[in-house]
């Protein structure tokens, strides 16, 4: 059979923490297992590595939770198993993977598959959030870390949530002058985060890491302040700020300019679950966790028996959760296959490091009031140029649904398929700023792919 | 201004152009790396009113650095770079 | 909730919104018109189509009507606009040289309604169109259609009328649960805030249409969706500027199904191409037919055949990024025209549905109909061929 046709005993989608535990202990196990990821190597965005070649992530100091993303990638990359890398899964339904690769139209064939395509930067649209210069948190560690590639010499770090910090940390290592570092959350709030970080070893380790990391650099986080609004012709070159209420509602009073040439902006992370819909799981609205999240049984189970699901696409919870609910879907598989329930340490250590985490993120769940960020005329939808006003009036008259919206302005249907407005977009149309969002409704292709790579998709028999 | 943390990256060099500029990126770098080493922050031209717009994600997610390579539309943030490729601006022409 | 209305409109889409247009033009200000629509505005059928406004020559009278309805269009664009019209025309492919001689039937259809289209060669079609494939025959140009984007004209529509009449009162996410009757005479819409009071009713439920026509306590009219599979393509990417269609296409697409549309089983479906520009540089691809009852799942063997064929027209679409594909479910009706008026067996309801694949081309004439026959005056074109009393026997 020709190579565009993989077959496996189980297919796992995406190469970071929670892909590769589960990767490795089923090849480990003796299982046939082929690892889909779109990235060019292993490790996920948070592990993500250098180029081959490239000695680039060398000399920027790493946080002490980088041992366990080294040591899974070395047993990954170890592991008699197949991982496709660059591979855009496209379509999907039990037991089948349909994926752009190079170019070309392949399917993987298998009899179970574990999902953990990870999450990606929530935004939240604010006047100038189009310039160039204006990326998420995200964007600026893959720069740093994953390219050695200096973002600028002035930055500006503005959003919410424990990925600022290392986000700020890789600025200061790459030698770029934080000019400001804003979380939306205010001290007294984010004080709930501590009994999740103060319980839980590793997450206390990498706190006290990061304030050192700050502390060497003369940085400081300010509490219950974010970015306002970014200026610049042709690419950003001056960014407001100010402080917010404990809603997080713009205080316009407090307003003042600083000169940037960079802006990390990034307000938690929403969980990548349109792969799971697909392919029939069931899905949950949790605000501390992203958003919607897929719901699984204790062994990671989704409700298509034969889908497992790790890590962030449950609901973000960071690494040490992607890895250990990876662990979970190995073993339940493998106890599946024996008759037996999963190895019940492995069920305790997940468990363990979900609550740490659900504890922690509490305290930065999206705030409402920054949605009062965009003006009128603040775009919302960057793919089809949709301002916020056009997406009220929309919803005036077709419907306050995320499809009615959609159908009355185009919002949500360009090319990232509402993965970037989507989160925010029923609450800028209707403000109601709290407003718990639709289900998000999946389309093939899940990602956009080739015409030739849809016409030539290899039958599912 | 955007760089380089070490020019001694142990990776070789691979020359390519954007909008018949000539630039010279490391093997291994996305398209979208390459260019934001270079300055070259504005990717593509908005879908309606023609701003430009550059890096959102970085992740493969937000199709905001979408670029024309060798006549085909692709994500510069996904894209490696190959030598000799021509990458020109993304979006309305 | 007591509420009372002049009209009631039910079915937010294209046909619906249309409805409210022209009756909000031709009525007084001072008429309450409440339009319901279950979902959202053009959340179904014309949320899910192409925008193609084609004027077909087959018979005087579809001339007249699809004719005097895309030129609606461009008036509408002059009274509302926002829709992306777009008066591109269309270009008819040929495949084969015997392909070639349909031209001169359509030729000839357009020519005996007093219209014309022009025959174009190879070189000539090459220059309107570089981005088709070296091998394409020829082509005949219709400069008389157009196109729109039909989830925006409904709006579109809907904002024009409470403008003219402030009395005008669109309800999306308000599903019509059912009637209430006084012996031959609606008196009432039930819907799922409330019962509206009116005496007059129009059923623009496309696809749906028959269940409304059941809850009233009639029969079911014969109306059966027919699936289109749809792929577009993302922005900036059209090796296309013109509509484009192969020729077969209407024979394909708007001539009476061959297969029976009540046996949902029978169908394997078909395909002919149909190729759209849109106004962010996207490119939309159709389309298919086939009759598989209300599913909305992806045909993915038709989607491929369909996509195959718009490539050898077009051999750019192969790198095309498709950005999203999807169903969308025409109202076929059992004799292939759409049933506009008053259904005689019940006084004050009537129906403006089953327009099949033309219900964006035909959507301002319908509206116009309906409200002309509802002010009592004399009708643009003759309405007679298009009475839903076609189907009471």
């Amino acid at each position: 059979m020709s190579d565009l046709v993989i077959d496996a005993d189980v297919g796992v989608v995406g190469a970071g923490p929670g892909g590769m535990a589960a990767a490795t202990r089923l090849a480990a196990a003796g299982l046939s297992v082929a690892v889909l990821d779109e990235a060019p190597r292993a490790g996920g965005q948070i592990y993500r590595q250098p180029p081959v070649g490239a000695s680039a992530s060398v000399g920027i100091p790493e946080p002490p939770s980088h041992d366990q993303g080294h040591a899974l990638i070395h047993e990954f990359e170890r592991a008699r198993l197949l991982s496709v890398h660059g591979a855009t899964v496209w379509d999907a339904r039990p037991g089948r993977l349909w994926f752009e690769h190079e170019g070309r139209s392949r399917l993987l064939r298998c009899e179970r598959i574990v999902l953990s395509p990870g999450a990606y930067d929530r935004c939240i649209p604010f006047p100038g959030w189009t310039l160039p210069g204006v990326v998420t948190a995200g964007a600026l560690q893959v720069m740093v870390r994953g390219f050695g590639v200096v973002p600028g010499q002035r930055a500006l770090v503005a959003g919410s949530g424990p990925l600022l910090l290392p986000t700020v940390t890789a600025l200061l290592g790459a030698g770029v002058e934080v000019v400001a570092a804003l979380e939306a959350s205010s001290r007294w709030r984010a004080l709930r985060a501590a009994p999740g970080v103060i319980g839980n070893a590793a997450r206390r380790r990498e706190a006290v890491w990061y304030m050192k990391q700050l502390w060497r650099h003369g940085a400081r986080l300010q509490w219950g302040w974010t970015v306002f609004a970014c200026e610049g012709d042709g690419r950003v070159q001056r960014a407001i700020i100010g402080k917010v209420d404990a809603d997080g509602r713009p205080r316009r009073g407090t307003a003042r300019t600083i000169e940037v040439d960079v802006v990390g902006a990034g307000f938690g992370l929403v969980p990548s679950i349109e792969l799971g819909l697909r392919l029939g799981a069931r899905s949950r609205y949790r605000p501390e966790r992203g958003g919607y999240c897929l719901v699984v049984d204790e062994e990671q189970r989704t409700a298509e028996p034969t889908v497992f699901a790790a890590g962030e696409i449950c609901g973000v919870g960071g690494a040490e959760v992607a890895a250990a609910e990876g662990a979970v879907c190995a073993s339940a598989i493998l106890g599946e296959l024996d008759g037996r329930a999963a190895a019940p340490e492995v069920l305790r250590a997940a468990r363990a490091e979900r609550r740490a985490a659900d504890t922690m993120l509490r305290a930065f769940a999206p705030l409402p009031g920054l949605n009062e960020l965009a003006r009128p005329d603040t775009l919302v939808c960057r793919c089809e140029d949709v301002t916020r006003k056009q997406a009220q009036q929309a919803a005036e008259v077709h419907g306050d649904s995320m499809r009615a919206i959609k159908m009355g302005c185009r919002a949500g249907m360009g090319p990232c398929q509402a993965r970037i407005c989507g989160p925010s977009l029923q609450a800028m149309a209707t403000g109601q700023n709290a407003r718990v969002m639709d289900r998000p409704v999946v389309q093939v292709p899940l990602k956009a792919v080739r015409a030739d790579t849809i016409r030539n998709a290899p039958e599912a028999c | 201004m955007s760089g380089r943390l070490t020019d001694a990256d142990g990776r070789e060099r691979v020359e390519f152009t954007f909008e018949g500029d000539a630039v010279s990126a490391y093997a291994g770098d996305t398209i979208a790396m390459a260019l934001w080493a270079a300055q070259a922050a504005a990717l593509r031209r908005s879908s309606s009113a023609g701003e430009p717009r550059g890096v959102l994600c970085n992740m493969g997610v937000c199709y905001e650095c979408l670029v024309t390579v060798d006549g085909h539309n692709v994500r510069s943030c996904m894209t490696v770079v190959r030598a000799g490729m021509v990458v020109e601006r993304g979006g309305r022409q | 909730m007591s509420e009372t209305a002049d009209i009631v409109v039910i079915g937010g889409g294209v046909i619906g919104s249309s409805v409210v247009y022209h009756l909000a033009k031709l009525l007084d200000p001072s008429a309450r018109i409440v339009l319901c629509e279950r979902g959202p505005v053009a959340g179904a059928t014309s949320g899910a189509c192409m925008g193609h406004l084609m004027v077909t020559p087959d018979t005087a009278q579809d001339y007249a009507l699809t004719k005097t309805s895309v030129e609606l269009w461009a008036r509408m664009n002059e009274e509302v606009g926002g829709f992306d019209y777009n008066p591109t025309g269309a270009l008819y492919l040929a495949e084969t040289d015997e392909d070639q001689e349909m031209f001169a039937v359509l030729h000839k259809q357009f020519a005996d309604n007093g219209d014309r289209a022009d025959v174009l060669d190879n070189k000539q079609l090459r220059e309107i169109e570089p981005g088709l494939a070296a091998d394409v025959p020829g082509a005949l140009y219709y400069p008389g259609d157009g196109v729109v984007l039909p989830m925006l004209a409904c709006g579109a529509m809907l904002r024009g009328a409470r403008k003219l009449n402030p009395n005008v009162v669109v309800r999306p996410h308000c599903a019509v649960t059912g009637f209430e009757r006084e012996g031959d005479r609606v008196v009432g819409v039930v819907t799922e805030h409330g019962v509206i009071a009116t005496d007059t009713v129009i059923n623009a439920c496309g696809v749906w249409a028959p269940d409304l026509s059941e809850r009233l306590g009639e029969k079911r009219l014969p109306i059966y969706p027919r699936a289109g599979n749809l792929a577009i393509t993302g922005h900036h990417v059209s090796p296309i500027r013109t509509q484009l269609l192969e020729i077969s296409y209407l024979r394909f697409a708007h001539a009476a199904s061959e297969i029976d549309p009540t046996s949902v089983d029978s169908d394997k479906g078909g395909h002919a191409v149909n190729m759209q520009p849109q106004r962010n540089g996207g490119c939309l691809i159709g389309s298919t037919r086939q009759f598989c009852g209300m599913d909305k799942e992806i045909n993915r063997e038709l989607l491929q055949r369909s996509l195959l064929r718009a490539e050898r027209y077009a051999p750019g679409v192969a790198a095309a990024p498709i950005v999203r594909t999807w169903v969308g479910l025409r109202p076929y009706s059992i004799d292939n025209h759409p049933l506009i008026g008053p259904w005689d067996p019940v006084d004050g309801f009537y129906i403006a549905a089953g327009h099949e694949g033309l219900g964006i081309s035909m959507a301002p004439i319908t509206g116009l109909l309906i409200a002309q026959q509802i002010a009592g005056v004399e009708t643009e074109i003759d309405v007679t061929p298009y009475l839903p009393s076609r189907f009471v026997a």
